[in-house]
């Protein structure tokens, strides 16, 4: 079984909601309004109790390559450790409940959500994020910026991030497979056909 | 000098061009306002509202600012105060970390007299509904009269009764709203901020700190999407910068969470219409009636054009705004225009599908006399062409068996234009530079290397050779980023600079060049200085002899070189299976005009994202509110749906720029590629199954529903 936090690079939650047809989901959870009061009381409750669960404690990451020793909390993301705590602000927080895919990493050669894996499990791991990618004309940032697959750019770190997981994994891929390789990203901008160009282009020259 | 007209040879120009950050983009290397984190900044966390409507007894902040890390704590809505809708602000925390924030805001206690609410329009427009606000629910504005309903209908061969409706859909900007404030010192502030407007969030940031505006600064290098739901600091904004404030100046941040974003951030209205519309054999409308509804939350703003494009007598149409417990709208990219779309679209579907004529034919006689329509007759044909019109349409009703394909076709209009009072900057140094600046910002859209371009042409040089320097509130006025009037604004003003800065830039070079030639005898070409037209020397060489001091002059706008009012036409293809209700995007063809083209690449960057947007409307896109909680129920990004890679049909645009439309000079692009999608992909579908699906988004349930209504399944 995949744990929630990685990234779907092959099968994810989202294909099964959209397979399965979101709007039953709604109609659904429409006519069972209840799942909504739940959630009111809930979060009703929790204005009332204080029940707090912190306590700092230290940790450090191997992130691109360098040890980077910070004070978090256990209950701190990755992704939240990475950028309010080391500044390396390259994924980013959107939806930050893993389904969106702005916040992948690479972690131990495979794409993770960030934003739903916990910075203490990510100890004694690889992390790898965008900024250590390469840079140069083979690279799939360049591929990105030559097609314009990107346009405000805040999706652009997540697709570029999956990218580069997909083609280290497979190489070779087809249209579907690039396609299948970055359904776990969402652009609002509407970037898809450059950011397609630059997946298939970045294939290519990445075996020059 | 100022120029009236485009260079007739275009070097750089018309051409693609990739964007000049994009780079940075692409490696993360580029600071976007939610990703700075300035020395001693704070983290702000909102409250808001869990219920869609009730009154605040008592709110005690007393545990939440005692807890660990807590600096500050600013109560928006106290005692007595109503909250309006599910996301309304309460309260925001600053602390030392996000996480301490947070325990802080979940430790405010407040006590809530929940009142009655009307979170969905058929609530709010019902017998005895709870009262949004005082004076009522529904607010009609003034009728549309033109000429005389009745007898029009009254010589219509058919007539289509109808209703149609669009729901809430909200902007889902990536980077959500917010911003962090600083107070340098006693009366400075510095704001990093996620917006489409660095100077209106200056302009409210010292307003609402009684500075005068040149002491706010306002930074905007890059931002995350804005889609027209972030033109100033709002609330969060004001309220970070009183937090900063309260704690001697420290940097504060606050940006909304996803849920806050899609409950408080905006939206774009619904739209329900129920339409009377006829038409004689050969598809000429007659006569329309139309009662058209829509809310904008607890607020007016649900209006939008109808009839659209199309020009017509003998019609009336009364608009009324329903309030409604939520979130309340803002512009979003084309505002209105997509709703008065597909509600005008679909009519005239169902009228050609009625009469048995061509929905081609049913657009081309209704489009009357409009300095758009002999652009929108061959951007039909060009169109239908690429969409294989000819061969692959039937008529409504044709197609059998269980996956059914069909075409649609909408056509939309836009009016875009530039602002006649911006500014730009350009200064030339001794080692070369050549430095742009404007208080306008790049929402994604281009703008920065539209600039660049325009100088690189002017200086005969590289855009990668320009600092194109914008996203700061004291650089010169420059445009916000709205209605597709960035570029059509910025481009004059920036290429009169440019043309200025030459001139001076001839005339202080001139006398130190070898046989002292003239200003006139002086040009500049691909990195080179020439004289009489003979390379000469570089330009870099030749800027060395402007000395110590740069040349700076400021452009302003002239008439000539943009202009406002496009077309453009839309096709799609789909196929429906009946069974599921599910829709296949065969193909999307979009034709567009936009005057003269600067960057082709970004160009269709921007017409692709259109469509693209315009397609999560017509499929996916829905505010869903739970009449029984009042609440938004699908305030995340997994139910409220866009669509990912593998939804993406094929995609063909056609870029309508024929000699005639460069003349007109520059008009923006940002809204009129979106607003045709969802009619197409509607009367597409309708197309398909041989009946109207009534309601947007096209998902399966809308679809099933409309074929059991029909009593088709």
């Amino acid at each position: 079984m995949r744990d929630n936090a990685s990234h779907p690079n092959a099968g994810s939650r989202r294909d099964f909601l959209r397979g399965s047809g979101v709007a039953a989901a709604t109609a659904v959870m429409t006519q069972t309004a209840q799942v909504g009061m739940d959630e009111a009381s809930a979060e009703a409750l929790a204005t009332q109790q204080i029940g707090v669960q912190s306590g700092s404690m230290q940790v450090t990451l191997q992130v691109n390559g360098q040890a980077m020793k910070t004070e978090i909390e256990p209950r701190c993301t990755l992704l939240d450790v990475l950028r309010h705590r080391l500044d390396v602000t390259g994924p980013k927080r959107v939806c930050d409940r893993g389904s969106c895919g702005a916040c992948t990493v690479i972690l131990d050669g495979q794409a993770v959500y960030s934003c739903t894996t916990l910075a203490i499990s990510a100890q004694g791991k690889q992390i790898r994020t965008l900024e250590s990618f390469d840079t140069g004309p083979n690279g799939v940032p360049h591929a990105f910026h030559k097609h314009d697959g990107l346009m405000c750019g805040y999706c652009t770190p997540g697709f570029v991030t999956a990218c580069q997981a997909l083609l280290e994994k497979n190489p070779n891929p087809t249209l579907e497979e690039v396609k299948k390789g970055l359904d776990g990203n969402i652009c609002r901008c509407g970037t898809y056909v450059g950011v397609i160009q630059a997946a298939l282009d970045a294939a290519k020259a990445i075996k020059i | 000098m100022a120029a009236n007209s485009w260079p007739e040879t275009l070097k750089v120009l018309n051409k693609d061009y990739p964007r000049l950050d994009g780079m940075a983009k692409a490696t993360g290397k580029a600071k976007y306002p939610s990703d700075e984190r300035p020395e001693g900044t704070l983290f702000g966390v909102i409250l808001y509202s869990p219920h869609a409507h009730a009154r605040i007894k008592t709110i005690d902040t007393g545990a939440a600012e005692k807890m660990p890390g807590v600096k500050a704590v600013e109560v928006i809505a106290g005692p007595g105060k109503l909250v309006r809708f599910h996301g309304d602000d309460i309260a925001v925390v600053a602390a030392e970390t996000e996480e301490q924030a947070r325990d802080a805001v979940a430790a405010i206690k407040v006590d809530y007299e929940i009142l009655p609410h009307a979170a969905t329009e058929a609530q709010a427009m019902a017998e005895g509904a709870a009262k949004v606000v005082p004076a009522g629910n529904v607010r009609k504005g003034r009728a549309q009269v033109d000429g005389k309903p009745d007898e029009g209908l009254a010589k219509a061969d058919a007539v289509v009764e109808a209703q149609y409706a669009a729901p809430v859909v909200t902007h889902v900007c990536l980077e959500s709203h917010g911003l962090i404030a600083r107070w340098d010192d006693k009366d400075h502030i510095t704001a990093w901020a996620s917006t489409q407007a660095v100077t209106a969030t200056a302009s409210e940031l010292a307003e609402s700190n009684e500075l005068p505006i040149s002491n706010v600064t306002v930074l905007t290098e890059v931002m995350g999407g804005g889609f027209g739901s972030k033109f100033g600091a709002d609330l969060w904004g004001t309220t970070a910068a009183r937090l900063s404030k309260k704690v001697g100046g420290r940097p504060v941040k606050i940006f909304l969470d996803r849920t806050q974003e899609h409950l408080a951030g905006g939206n774009r209205p619904s739209a329900m219409a129920k339409i009377k519309i006829g038409a004689t054999k050969d598809g000429k409308v007659t006569g329309m009636i139309a009662e058209t509804f829509g809310t904008g939350g607890v607020a007016r703003g649900s209006g939008f054009p109808l009839p659209y494009v199309y020009k017509f007598g003998n019609f009336s149409r009364e608009h009324s705004d329903v309030f409604v417990n939520g979130g309340n709208s803002r512009a979003m990219r084309a505002p209105g225009h997509p709703q008065g779309c597909l509600i005008m679209e679909a009519a005239l579907d169902d009228l050609a599908a009625k009469l048995g004529v061509d929905p081609l034919v049913v657009r081309k006689v209704n489009l009357g006399e409009d300095f758009r329509t002999p652009m929108y007759l061959e951007q039909i044909d060009i169109g239908a062409e690429l969409i294989g019109w000819s061969k692959n349409f039937s008529p409504r009703g044709s197609e059998k068996g269980i996956l059914r394909r069909g075409l649609g076709v909408a056509l939309h209009q836009w009016g875009g234009g530039g602002a006649p009072d911006k500014q730009v900057s350009c200064t030339i140094s001794q080692d070369g530079t050549i430095e742009l600046k404007s208080a306008t910002q790049d929402i994604g859209t281009g703008i920065r290397t539209v600039m660049a371009m325009i100088a690189a042409e002017v200086f005969g040089l590289t855009p990668l050779d320009i600092k194109s320097n914008i996203g700061n509130s004291t650089f010169p006025p420059g445009q916000s980023s709205g209605g597709s009037t960035t570029t059509p604004s910025m481009s004059p003003p920036c290429y009169n600079a440019c043309l200025d800065a030459r001139v001076e830039f001839f005339k202080k070079i001139a006398p130190a060049l070898p046989g002292a030639p003239k200003p006139e005898d002086l040009s500049l070409a691909d990195g080179k200085l020439l004289i009489k037209g003979e390379p000469a020397m570089s330009f870099k060489d030749a800027a060395r002899k402007i000395g110590m001091n740069p040349i700076s002059v400021v452009g302003k706008f002239s008439q000539g070189l943009s202009s406002n009012g496009v077309a453009g036409v839309q096709f799609a293809d789909v196929t429906v299976d009946i069974e599921t209700g599910a829709v296949k995007l065969n193909k999307i063809v979009a034709v567009q005009d936009s005057g003269l083209i600067l960057d082709k690449l970004t160009w269709n960057s921007q017409v692709y994202g259109g469509v693209i947007g315009g397609l999560n409307y017509g499929l996916f896109e829905e505010r869903v509110m739970d009449p029984i909680s009042g609440r938004m129920l699908n305030a995340d990004m997994e139910l409220y749906q866009l669509a990912g890679a593998s939804d993406i049909p094929e995609i063909v645009i056609h870029a309508y720029e024929p000699p005639a439309q460069k003349q007109r000079g520059v008009i923006g692009i940002g809204e009129p590629p979106t607003i045709g999608t969802a009619a197409a992909i509607g009367n597409a579908v309708s197309n398909a199954i041989g009946v109207r699906v009534p309601n947007w988004p096209m998902t399966p349930m809308n679809i099933l529903n409309a074929l059991a209504q029909a009593g088709k399944v």
